[in-house]
C-alpha cells in the first residue's frame, strides 16, 4: 500500500499551487462575517476538538514526537481539497489520522479498507468530524496559517491563545 | 529560582507556630512516615511505604470474599478543562487517605478533600483548592497529558504541586494555601507532574521536558521556610563525573532531557533516595548525542539531605528508544546466601526487570518480563548492560534494525514500544507472597529519526525553548495489550501472570488480604487472586482508569477506593475502535463490602 501513497503525494506535489506569499496579520478585508465566523469555528476544531495542534503545533508549523513526524501546514503545497481529503481518510503509513467515522470500513478512502492497509491505516482521530467541521478546519489553516510565514508571530499567537496566558511571551 | 510568597503576616505567623509547636496526634510525622506499614487504615504515603511497596495489611477484604464488594460511594471532580496542547485533563493521582478523609488531585492541581466516610449525605467535597494553573502555558510543554500524581501529608499541612511549576502548601484543615513556591520553569519547558516526597521537613520534586530540551533534576524545598534546599542536575555539569558522556559538542548536556517525573523510593536505614531519570534528548536521534549521556535512562540513588549523588546505574546507556527509567524502585529487605540485604528492584521500560544491590547500585539479576523484546537479546549477568553495549562505540546500535540512525532512520518493528513495557504506573509488592507484580503493556512500534536541530544557544542554532526536542517521532504496530505479571524480586523469574486486551495505565496495589487491584483503559475496575491472578471482582465504571488504586478503613470498615477519568490515547485507540467512543470523567469510586 505504500505504492499508493507515493501515488497520492506525486500527484499532491502535481496540482499544488504556488504558496502564495500573503502575510497580513489582519483578516483580509474579503473575510465576510460568515467567514470569520467560519474561522473561529475551524480555530476552535483546531486546537481542542480535533486538537490537530498536538501534533502539528498551534501554528501549524509542523512538529514532532509523540505524534510522529507531523509535516507543516504553513507550508502545506496541497490544494484545499487534497487538505480536506488528508483530513478525511489521514496519511497512509503515517501518524496523520483519519476523521471520517467510516473511513476504510469501505473503500470512500484512497479506494482501500483496513483489512487490505492491516498496520499501514492510519490511526483513528480523537474525535470524528463532519464534512462542516473539516471544511471549517481546512478553511482556517488557509487562512490563518497557509502562507504566512513557517512560524506562528506574536499577533498570531494571541489570536490562538488569548491574551491571559503567559503562552505567548515567548513570541514577543 | 526560588520565591515564596506568603499570604500576608497571618501567614508567616502560621509558619512559625507550626514549626514550634508539638505534632498533633494527627499530624504527620517522620516517625509515623517511617511506620506507615503499622497504620494500614491510613494511606499516608504516596506509595504506601517510603519502600514504594503499595500493600496493605488490610484484610477484610480478600480474595475470597471480594466477589461480594459494592460500590460504596462516587464523588465528581473537576479538572477536565483543555489547556496548551491538551483537549482534557486527566487522573492519575493517587489518594492519600488519613483519618477518614481522602486528599486528591485533578491534573491542573486542583486539591480536593473528600469526606470517605460510609454514611455522608450531601456533598462529600469538604474543601477544594484550585491553584490557577496556567493551562495553555504549562499544557503546551507537558509531553503527555494534563497529570499530577498526588499529594503528600506535612504536620498539619498538604503539600501539593501544580503542572505550571509550583510547589504549595496547604492548610489540612481548610485549604487554605499559605504559600506557593516557584521550583520548575515552564519558560524553559520544565514542568511538575510527580507527587512530593516528603522526608524530615524537605519536599523533594523534579522536573518533567525529557521532549522539550531540559537539563532535568530533582530539588528539595525546606517547608519551614519555602525555600530551596538542594538541586541535583541529572546531568552531571562540566568537572562532574559522567559530564564526558556527552559528546557532540555544543551544549548538549545543557538540554539532554534526563527528567525526573515520579515520585522517588527511600531507604531510611542507607539514608538513600532511588530516583529514576528520563531519557536523553533528543529521543531518537542518538547521533546528535554521541557518549553514554549519563544519567539519561538510569537511576540515582541521592542522600534526602543534601541532594548528593551516592551512585547511579544506567539501564540503557546512549538510550536511542525513549526509554526513560523515571519509575519506581521499590526496596526489598531480603536474604541472599544467608545475608542480609536490601534490594532495589525495577521493572523497566526497556522491558527487563532488574535487582541491584541498595547501598551500592552491584547489579544483581535481571531478566525480561514483556512478551517481546526485540531491542537486545539479553543482559550481561555480571554488569547488567545490554549484551550489545559497546563500551568502545559512542553511539550505541543494540540491534541494529531496532535502533534509529541518521544512516538508517526508520527501524524495524520493535519491541516494547516508546511507551515501553511498563511506564510511570507503580507496581505492588506482596511480601507475604514475595511476589512483585508488574503492570505491563505489551506492543510494538516503529521509529523513524529526523535529524535533529542545534539549539539558539549553539552557533547556527535554531531550536528555541519550548520548542519540541525529539530529533524524529514514532508509529505504533499493531494493537498495544497488556498483562499484570507476578516475578521474584530477586531474580525475575515469573511465577504468575494474566493477560489483558489493553496496556494497563493505572499501576497496581496489593492487601494482606491477597488481592491485586487495579483499573484499564476501558473503564474496568478489576480485584485479583494474588496467587493466581484469575479475577475476583470486576466492576464497569463506564470511564477509562488511568490512576492506581488505594485501601483504608473508615469507622472500622475498609474501602478500597481510586480516581476514575482519563482520555483514551491515540495509542490504544490504535485498532482498538471499539474504545472509540467513551468520554472522559473526572471522579473518585470507592468499594467497600
Ligand atoms: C496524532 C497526530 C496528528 C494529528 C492529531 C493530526 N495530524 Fe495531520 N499529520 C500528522 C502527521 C504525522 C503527518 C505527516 C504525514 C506524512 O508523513 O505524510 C500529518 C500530515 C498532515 C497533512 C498533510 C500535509 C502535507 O502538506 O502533505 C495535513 C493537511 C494535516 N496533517 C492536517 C491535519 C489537521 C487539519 C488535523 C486536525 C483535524 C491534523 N492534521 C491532526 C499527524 C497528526
Amino acid at each position: 500500500m505504500k505504492k499508493l501513497y507515493g501515488f497520492m503525494f506525486a500527484a499532491a506535489a502535481a496540482f499544488a499551487l504556488t504558496v502564495s506569499s500573503a502575510s497580513a496579520q489582519t483578516p483580509a478585508p474579503t473575510e465576510s462575517a460568515a467567514d470569520l465566523r467560519e474561522i473561529e469555528y475551524g480555530k476552535d476544531i483546531f486546537k481542542t476538538k480535533a486538537n490537530c495542534q498536538f501534533c502539528h503545533k498551534w501554528d501549524g508549523s509542523g512538529d514532532q514526537g509523540y505524534g510522529g513526524n507531523a509535516l507543516p501546514l504553513r507550508t502545506t503545497e496541497l490544494t484545499l481539497e487534497q487538505f480536506v481529503e488528508t483530513v478525511k481518510c489521514g496519511r497512509i503509513g503515517t501518524g496523520m489520522p483519519y476523521h471520517d467515522r467510516f473511513a476504510y470500513n469501505d473503500k470512500r478512502c484512497y479506494d482501500t479498507t483496513r483489512e487490505e492497509l492491516g498496520n499501514d491505516t492510519p490511526p483513528i482521530a480523537n474525535e470524528y468530524l463532519q464534512p462542516r467541521e473539516i471544511a471549517a478546519v481546512a478553511k482556517y489553516v488557509f487562512a490563518r496559517q497557509k502562507g504566512r510565514g513557517v512560524k506562528g508571530s506574536y499577533e498570531d499567537c494571541l489570536d490562538f491563545w488569548g491574551k491571559e496566558s503567559k503562552q505567548c511571551e515567548q513570541f514577543k | 529560582m526560588n520565591h515564596i510568597k506568603t499570604t500576608g503576616m497571618l501567614a508567616g505567623m502560621l509558619l512559625a507556630a507550626t514549626a514550634l509547636s508539638p505534632a498533633m496526634a494527627a499530624d504527620m510525622t517522620m516517625e509515623r512516615a517511617l511506620k506507615a506499614d503499622s497504620e494500614p487504615g491510613n494511606w499516608i504515603l504516596h506509595a504506601q511505604n517510603y519502600e514504594g511497596h503499595r500493600f496493605s495489611r488490610l484484610k477484610e477484604i480478600t480474595a475470597e470474599n471480594a466477589k461480594n464488594l459494592k460500590l460504596a460511594y462516587t464523588v465528581a471532580l473537576g479538572g477536565y478543562q483543555s489547556g496548551g496542547r491538551y483537549p482534557h485533563g486527566n487522573l492519575e493521582g493517587t489518594p492519600l487517605v488519613d483519618d477518614g478523609i481522602a486528599y486528591v488531585t485533578d491534573g491542573w492541581g486542583s486539591v480536593y478533600a473528600v469526606d470517605a466516610s460510609a454514611n455522608k449525605r450531601g456533598s462529600r467535597v469538604i474543601w477544594k483548592m484550585d491553584p490557577g494553573t496556567d493551562r495553555a502555558w504549562a499544557g503546551d510543554v507537558a509531553c503527555c497529558g494534563v497529570n499530577n500524581r498526588g499529594v503528600a501529608l506535612w504536620k498539619d499541612k498538604i503539600v501539593s504541586i501544580a503542572l505550571d511549576g509550583r510547589l504549595f502548601l496547604i492548610e489540612k484543615k481548610t485549604g487554605e494555601m499559605l504559600w506557593e513556591a516557584k521550583v520548575a520553569e515552564p519558560a524553559v519547558g520544565e514542568t511538575i507532574t510527580l507527587a512530593p516526597l516528603v522526608i524530615r521537613d524537605v519536599a523533594i520534586t523534579g522536573s518533567a521536558g525529557g521532549e522539550f530540551g531540559i537539563r532535568g533534576w530533582y530539588d528539595a524545598v525546606d517547608l519551614n521556610t519555602g525555600k530551596q534546599k538542594w538541586r541535583t542536575f541529572m546531568i552531571p555539569g562540566p568537572g562532574e563525573p559522567g559530564h564526558e558522556s556527552w559528546k557532540g559538542g555544543g551544549n548538549r548536556w545543557k538540554h539532554g532531557g534526563a527528567s525526573a517525573w515520579v515520585t522517588p523510593t527511600f531507604d531510611s536505614t542507607l539514608n538513600l533516595i532511588y530516583a529514576g531519570v528520563g531519557n536523553p534528548g533528543p529521543d531518537w536521534d542518538p547521533d546528535y548525542r554521541p557518549g553514554d549521556n549519563k544519567w539519561a535512562s538510569s537511576v540515582v540513588a541521592m542522600n534526602p539531605d543534601d541532594g548528593k549523588i551516592k551512585w547511579g546505574f544506567q539501564y540503557t546507556p546512549n538510550d536511542p528508544y525513549d526509554f526513560d527509567e523515571i519509575s519506581e524502585h521499590p526496596i526489598v529487605r531480603m536474604k541472599i546466601n544467608g545475608q542480609d540485604r536490601t534490594v532495589m528492584t525495577h521493572a523497566a521500560r526497556n522491558g527487563f526487570y532488574y535487582s541491584l544491590d541498595a547501598a551500592n547500585g552491584s547489579f544483581i539479576t535481571g531478566k525480561q518480563y514483556v512478551d517481546k523484546l526485540t531491542w537486545s537479546t539479553g543482559l550481561d549477568p555480571k554488569t547488567g548492560m545490554p549484551l550489545e553495549y559497546d563500551p568502545k562505540k559512542d553511539v550505541q546500535d543494540y540491534i541494529a534494525s531496532m535502533t534509529p540512525r541518521r544512516s538508517r532512520p526508520t527501524t524495524d518493528v520493535k519491541c516494547p514500544t516508546t511507551s515501553g513495557g511498563k511506564n510511570w504506573q507503580p507496581t505492588a509488592f506482596n511480601p507475604d507472597l514475595n511476589i512483585m507484580y508488574i503492570p505491563s503493556a505489551e506492543g510494538c512500534n516503529k521509529l523513524t529519526l529526523v535529524v535533529q536541530k542545534d539549539w539558539e544557544d549553539e552557533p547556527g542554532g535554531t531550536v528555541k525553548p519550548r520548542d519540541r526536542f525529539t530529533g524524529g517521532g514514532g508509529v505504533n504496530q499493531g494493537r498495544i495489550e497488556g498483562s499484570v505479571k507476578g516475578v521474584d524480586p530477586l531474580t525475575g523469574e515469573m511465577k504468575v501472570k494474566t493477560a489483558y486486551r489493553y496496556p494497563n495505565w493505572a499501576g497496581l496495589m496489593a492487601t494482606a488480604g491477597n488481592l491485586i487491584v487495579t483499573g484499564w483503559p476501558d473503564g474496568e475496575f478489576v480485584a485479583y487472586d494474588a496467587k493466581t491472578l484469575q479475577e475476583v471482582y470486576t466492576y464497569s465504571t463506564g470511564c477509562g482508569i488511568n490512576a492506581p488504586p488505594v485501601t483504608y478503613t473508615v469507622a472500622g470498615k475498609q474501602y478500597i477506593g481510586l480516581l476514575v477519568g482519563s482520555i483514551q490515547k491515540a495509542a490504544i485507540l490504535q485498532d482498538s475502535p471499539e474504545l472509540k467512543n467513551s468520554a472522559t470523567c473526572s471522579m473518585f469510586y470507592a468499594w467497600a463490602l
